[in-house]
């Protein structure tokens, strides 16, 4: 036996023997022995499995299925060549190394064929058999990096191809001119065709295009392929073989031509067929809804058109006769004064009183048809400080009068100052009149309610109302109050005036009231209440 | 000096009777009475045919007239070389803005709310003579 060679020699090997199993067939037991002892000692990472002639040696690789094979040549039983045709079956990649005798060169033409590629010569000289033995472990550590390589890319494959299904995202480039496509398997799903099927040409690509968008693809895959830019997103629709239609977002780059690459075009196709049908549903509803407003529009256009027809007939052609009705009133009271009957006269003047009232009524109804079809300028209003001139009005007029106001501060909302100061003086104007039989009158005005979506309040602790009463309140001509209950100003339109101000400002009002304790009108106002006037737009 | 003359131009006859109710109680001039615009433009150019027209002291003028409108009589009486001079003060139960500024414009001596009174006629019946 030679002496055994120093380990840095193989101790690099790139190969991780961990895992790796070695079969080692040789029927003289002594230099089996040894050489497995060796190979212990030198690869202490590989498994090493003996044998004393290749039938036993073909039963242990069955076993183990060990990658690498050292077997003696000529052996009783089954010799190495047999064995290793054998193993050769079981296992083409297995690494075979054959230790022979010169006496053995009549085997090595079978050895050849079967694959042996190694040889190390009887008696073994320890140098050689690892040197050997590194080869094909450099062999395996190369196998492995491919094997890991392609496991690697294969992953990446699949985790690419799963994500374009996921995605319903198809690939591929065209090598131009010649027009050959390559196809990721998710395109040619897209396509409506079995993927990995026959290779693609543009022509055919373009073909599958239906005929009003494939024109334009076309010039435009022609146009970006010209001027090296990249394709904008084009859309594009796919009659499949079976009839059915799919709508395709395509988007493509162009590749330069390199060296023995020609121009490429690289792009992707997206199936947005149900992204479409999804917008296409969503645009038929809003044109369903648009239909509706407009249904809507013009029944409230035809129904403001009755009002103002009402408003005119009131405003305008009843003036006529109530002026007629006072001049006869007045003519009636002037001659009375020749007739003895003093009925005559108390009539007269009762008559001219109601003709009064009349015209007032019309007033009060002209000011409130005002109020809905005035133009409305937004702008930013100042509610606290439109209340502070008001409640300060007020007290000046009745400065004997004790009353806390209290304001919150920087109440500014979008709006129309005129319309909206209107309805704060009602409102005010309200709970000053109706606190009037308070010692300790108080009125408040502020906001509550989170940012977004103030309500706005009017607060008194003054005569109050009963709560069964609340849906008269913003009624025009109707009273909760005795006529001399309370100082009666007006034709009772001040809180019907405010629910109109307060709807065309966008917002809702209500009230809350306990009698004899007071009463809080609440209301709110949309954040961009719309300009100008409905009349305007409709006439 | 021949009788004076009051115009008034009213379509209704319950109007027509208390505007001469009235005239009656503030004068003793005679009334003629057009019933429709046309009329009443027919009525002063001839008038202004024979020089009567130097009789009217006053033309009381409804808007709302058949055929013609008040605004268009007033309109004729103004382009009229003979007639432009003519007092003329519009009574109607109209409280429209617009009506109002375009017979001041065309030169009304005044606007009467119906019904007229006799205090408001006296006034107009003075102011007219001032000048």
């Amino acid at each position: 036996m030679e002496p055994q060679p120093a380990q840095s020699q193989h101790s690099g090997a790139p190969a991780d023997l961990k895992g790796l199993s070695l079969l080692y067939v040789e029927d003289e037991a002594e230099p089996r022995g040894m050489v497995s002892k060796m190979l212990l000692l030198n690869y202490p990472n590989l498994t090493v499995y003996p044998a004393e002639n290749g039938a036993a040696g073909l039963a242990t690789f069955q076993k183990y299925l060990p990658e690498i094979v050292v077997t003696d040549i000529n052996m009783p039983v089954m010799d190495g060549i047999q064995m290793s045709r054998a193993i050769k079956e079981l296992r083409p990649d297995a690494l075979i190394i054959a230790v022979t005798a010169h006496s053995d060169t009549s085997y090595l033409l079978n050895a050849i064929q079967i694959g042996i590629h190694y040889y190390v010569l009887k008696p073994i000289n320890y140098d050689e058999l690892f040197s050997a033995l590194d080869k094909v472990l450099d062999q395996v550590a190369l196998r492995q990096l491919v094997e890991r390589q392609n496991r690697r890319i294969s992953e990446s494959e699949r985790q690419l191809a799963l994500a374009q299904r996921i995605a319903h995202l198809g690939s591929w480039q065209c090598e131009l001119p010649g027009g050959l496509m390559t196809c990721s398997d998710e395109m040619y799903r897209i396509l409506g065709l079995l993927p990995g099927g026959a290779q693609v040409r543009l022509e055919r690509f373009l073909e599958r295009m239906s005929p009003e968008d494939r024109a334009l693809l076309q010039e435009e895959l022609a146009a970006a392929t010209a001027n090296g830019q990249p394709l904008e997103a084009l859309f594009c629709r796919v009659r499949r073989e079976d009839g059915s239609e799919r709508i395709l977002k395509i988007e493509a780059t162009v590749m330069p031509a390199a060296e023995h690459v020609p121009v490429t075009l690289v792009g992707t196709a997206l199936d947005v067929t149900e992204l479409k049908r999804a917008e296409e549903e969503v645009r038929s509803l809003t044109d369903a809804l648009e239909r509706r407003v407009l249904q809507r529009t013009s029944l409230l256009q035809a129904s403001l058109q009755e009002l103002e027809h009402f408003s005119y007939l009131v405003s305008h052609d009843l003036r006529a006769p109530i002026a007629r009705l006072e001049g006869f009133c007045r003519a009636l009271l002037e001659d009375c004064g020749e007739c003895r009957s003093d009925n005559c006269r108390i009539y007269a003047e009762r008559a001219v009183r109601v003709v009064r009232q009349i015209k007032s009524i019309i007033g009060a109804f002209n000011d409130l048809s005002h109020f809905t079809r005035c133009t409305m300028e937004i702008g930013e209003v100042d509610l606290s400080a439109l209340a502070r001139g008001i409640s300060s009005d007020f007290q000046r007029t009745e400065p004997e009068r004790s009353v806390e106001v209290r304001i919150a501060e920087g109440l500014v909302v979008q709006g129309d100052g005129r319309l909206l100061k209107i309805a704060l003086e009602h409102l005010i104007g309200n709970a000053w009149k109706f606190t009037s039989k308070k010692l300790q009158a108080s009125i408040e005005f502020g906001a509550q309610g989170h940012e977004g979506s103030p309500v706005y309040f009017v607060r008194d602790n003054g005569a109050g109302f009963d709560m069964k009463y609340v849906d008269k309140l913003f009624k025009p001509f109707q009273t909760i109050h005795s006529p001399g209950e309370f100082t009666w100003s007006g034709t009772a339109i001040g809180l019907a005036t405010v629910h109109s101000i307060v709807l065309r400002h966008g917002g809702t009002i209500w009230a809350e009231g306990v009698v004899d304790k007071g009463a809080t009108f609440f209301f709110t106002l949309a954040s961009d209440p719309e300009p100008g006037s409905y009349y305007e737009r409709t006439h | 000096m021949r009788d004076r003359l009051i115009v008034l131009v009213e379509d209704n006859a319950d109007d027509a009777y208390l505007a001469m109710r009235v005239i009656g109680k503030v004068c003793a001039d005679r009334v003629i009475v057009a019933r429709d615009g046309e009329e009443a433009s027919q009525l002063l150019q001839n008038m202004a045919l024979d020089g009567m027209h130097r009789q009217v002291r006053l033309v009381l003028l409804d808007l709302k007239l058949p055929k013609l409108s008040g605004i268009e009589v007033l309109q004729a009486i103004r382009s009229s070389e003979l007639l432009c001079g003519l007092p003329v003060a519009v009574l109607t139960s109209s409280d429209n803005d617009l009506d109002q500024e375009r017979c001041r414009a065309l030169g009304v001596i005044d606007y009467i709310y119906k019904p007229m009174t006799a205090d408001r006629l006296q006034r107009v019946l003075v102011q007219d003579k001032e000048p």
